[in-house]
């Protein structure tokens, strides 16, 4: 089966997953997506697609089947462009990773971990009981709202409860089983939820409906000491708009892993927000890592090795996201 | 009936728990250990002692039956300088705030969490980032936890650390029946067995002769190279000496260090916890002594503390009795 490893994502893994598949691939590998020489002999023949990138220039694949993403978003495949007939699959494995992120950030925003180890390393007991130190906040009975009710949200919400939070939820379809939550509220009715969570967590995919869905307006909706988690997407949250609650104290803190602005290789530290978050002392940010542990890498691409097995044997795909 | 509330702990205690103390209790507060020196009969008619500490230079306290250490632990309290006859209790409370901070500092060191974030935050480094070729870093999903010292902190630390799919070990002085989710509780005597098998290892025990230098060179050298050591007990659980060099050398992977050896002192305010640099090392997470000093143990631990004088007064039986003298 000619498959093609399209993306410097794709082409990096091409090895690992290749080695996990029973069903060995005629397989090419294109890092370049700018490489237009390359890229339209490639698609001209190629019967898989590998990659979580497809743009409105790209060359005909005529030969196409499927195109199998690399990651769980598929918000850089642009589905107008794609040829007719072909099945986009994408590939999970990061829950139990990101969810410990969410727990972790929580955590740490709550208890004030990094100030309390920047003081002490400083030589400060400023945060020790006897030396009259204020206590810092738990978690416990607290209430964790999760947008975005899907395998993070699910994996959140039975970490929570164990920890003694109430689990609320707002999702764009109906869900059918609660799981951990004790409510689920439609999307429409997400203003109900925003002034009852402690913790926020965005855990939604990017669509239309979620874009800039956490504005200004909503973010004065909820408590001025609650924590807002993003390992969605950035552009669920109004840029502008979510800088300026969070340096206005209006928000208690936040912890970041998804930007509005990422690396180039022109500038490879480029700071991730046209907005100086890093220089507020309520935020944590990490860069786009909060998933990029080696248990998921282990669990997606054996996921990915499998499902281009199953298509080699013409078994059904898992993780559909839809056939054009 | 008299309570001498001792120390600055002690005297937020009884600030904050006067409205709920009955009517006949009389109220002594010494925020300064050092006013009883000057004033010995501050303890002369004491029938409680509420305090995390008593030493033999104090002046003598014949009358008092009960101690309630605002405290879990009791190492403080000098029991051979108290007359015979008294109840020693100690206070929870902080059970919750503990664990949440064990689970963080499990979760931090697996992530590399105060790493990858200080990298993103100072210099805007995208090293670690997924769509990036950095490597990956950690998570607690499949490893396991050693949990040493079974109690009260250790089972909340399993029941939160359950609901993560990890592999959950504990090792108890006295016999435990295996807890939620535990799959094995070790007999002390036989740590040895469980340590190799741990990728981190949390101390939760009190301190006590059997627990003092517990975790030496040589149990330290039977974890693995990877392994996380995660301490809220007591410093002296952990043999300074060793630990200090098996972290800058790298011999096991880490720590998340709340506990000391040394704390501040009146004349040196600004006390290192240890002889060694800890805070110098970018593998040990260091906190002052505060994991488990949230507001809401405090008020768990106060409502405790209230609940047991009102018990003592009415001659019913005590909570949380440590020993008695």
């Amino acid at each position: 089966m000619k498959t093609l490893f399209l993306g410097g994502l794709a082409a990096r893994v091409a090895p690992r997953v290749i080695g996990k598949m029973t069903e060995k691939p005629d397989a090419a590998l294109l890092a370049d997506l700018t490489d237009m020489q390359r890229l339209m002999p490639a698609l001209v023949e190629a019967e898989i697609v590998v990659g979580h990138i497809w743009r409105p220039d790209f060359p005909e694949a005529p030969r196409l089947k499927l195109l199998q993403a690399a990651t769980a978003g598929v918000d850089m495949v642009d589905l107008p462009s794609l040829p007719r007939g072909i099945t986009l699959c994408n590939v999970f494995g990061h829950e139990p990773a990101i969810a410990e992120y969410v727990m972790m950030s929580t955590l740490a925003l709550t208890l004030r971990l990094f100030e309390t180890v920047t003081d002490f390393r400083n030589g400060s007991w400023a945060a020790h009981q006897p030396a009259g130190g204020s206590p810092h906040g738990e978690i416990f009975g607290k209430t964790l709202g999760i947008l975005g009710y899907g395998r993070i949200g699910r994996e959140v919400a039975k970490r929570g409860v164990g920890f003694g939070c109430k689990v609320v939820a707002a999702n764009r379809s109906p869900i059918a089983d609660k799981g951990d939550a004790s409510e689920i509220y439609p999307l429409a009715e997400l203003d109900r939820m925003l002034p009852q969570c402690d913790v926020l967590l965005i855990a939604a995919g990017l669509a239309p409906e979620t874009r800039g869905l956490i504005d200004a307006r909503r973010l004065s909706l909820m408590k001025p000491t609650a924590l807002l988690i993003n390992i969605g997407r950035a552009a669920i949250a109004d840029e502008a708009a979510l800088y300026s609650a969070l340096s206005a104290n209006r928000l208690g803190g936040a912890a970041l892993d998804v930007w509005w602005q990422h690396w180039s290789p022109e500038n490879p530290d480029r700071r991730p927000s046209r907005f100086p978050f890093h220089e507020l002392p309520n935020v944590l940010m990490t860069p786009h890592c909060s998933g990029f542990t080696e248990g998921t890498a282990d669990r997606r691409w054996g996921d990915l090795a499998a499902n281009l097995d199953r298509f080699a044997r013409g078994e059904p795909l898992a993780n559909v996201v839809i056939t054009t | 009936m008299k309570a001498l509330f001792l120390g600055n702990v002690a005297a937020d205690t009884a600030n904050g728990i006067k409205a709920e103390l009955p009517p006949g209790l009389g109220v002594e507060i010494l925020p300064d250990p050092q006013q009883l020196l000057q004033s010995p009969e501050g303890a002369a008619n004491a029938d409680i002692l509420v305090s995390n500490h008593w030493r033999a230079e104090y002046p003598p306290a014949p009358s008092l039956r009960l101690v309630q250490s605002v405290a879990t632990g009791i190492d403080l309290i000098d029991l051979a300088a108290l007359p015979r006859g008294v109840a020693i209790c100690n206070a929870f409370g902080h059970e919750t705030a503990i664990a949440e901070y064990i689970i963080m500092t499990w979760l931090a060191l697996h992530h590399s969490f105060m790493e990858i974030s200080g990298e993103f935050r100072e210099h805007g480094s995208w090293r670690t980032s997924w769509v990036e070729s950095g490597a990956p870093h950690g998570e607690v999903r499949g490893s396991t936890l050693g949990i040493v010292g079974y109690g009260r902190v250790g089972r909340e630390v399993a029941h939160r650390a359950a609901g993560f799919g990890a592999r959950i070990l504990a090792a108890n002085r006295t016999a435990r029946e295996d807890g939620t989710g535990v799959e094995r509780v070790y007999p002390l005597a036989e740590l040895d067995r469980m340590l190799p098998q741990c990728d981190t290892v949390a101390l939760c025990t009190a301190l006590g002769p059997e627990t003092t230098g517990l975790i030496d060179a040589r149990r330290l050298s039977l974890m693995k190279p990877t392994a996380f050591l995660i301490n809220i007990a007591r410093g002296r659980v952990i043999d300074e000496d060793a630990v200090y060099a098996a972290l800058r050398d790298r011999t096991i992977g880490g720590a998340a260090l709340d506990v000391w050896w040394q704390y501040p002192t009146a004349d040196e305010p600004e006390q290192r916890g240890s002889r060694y640099p800890f805070h110098e090392l970018p593998n040990v997470i260091v906190t002052p002594h505060n994991s488990g000093w949230t507001s809401g143990m405090v008020r768990r631990r106060w409502d405790e503390i209230a609940e047991n004088i009102r018990r003592f007064m009415r001659g019913e039986s005590l909570m949380n009795i440590v020993t008695r003298t």
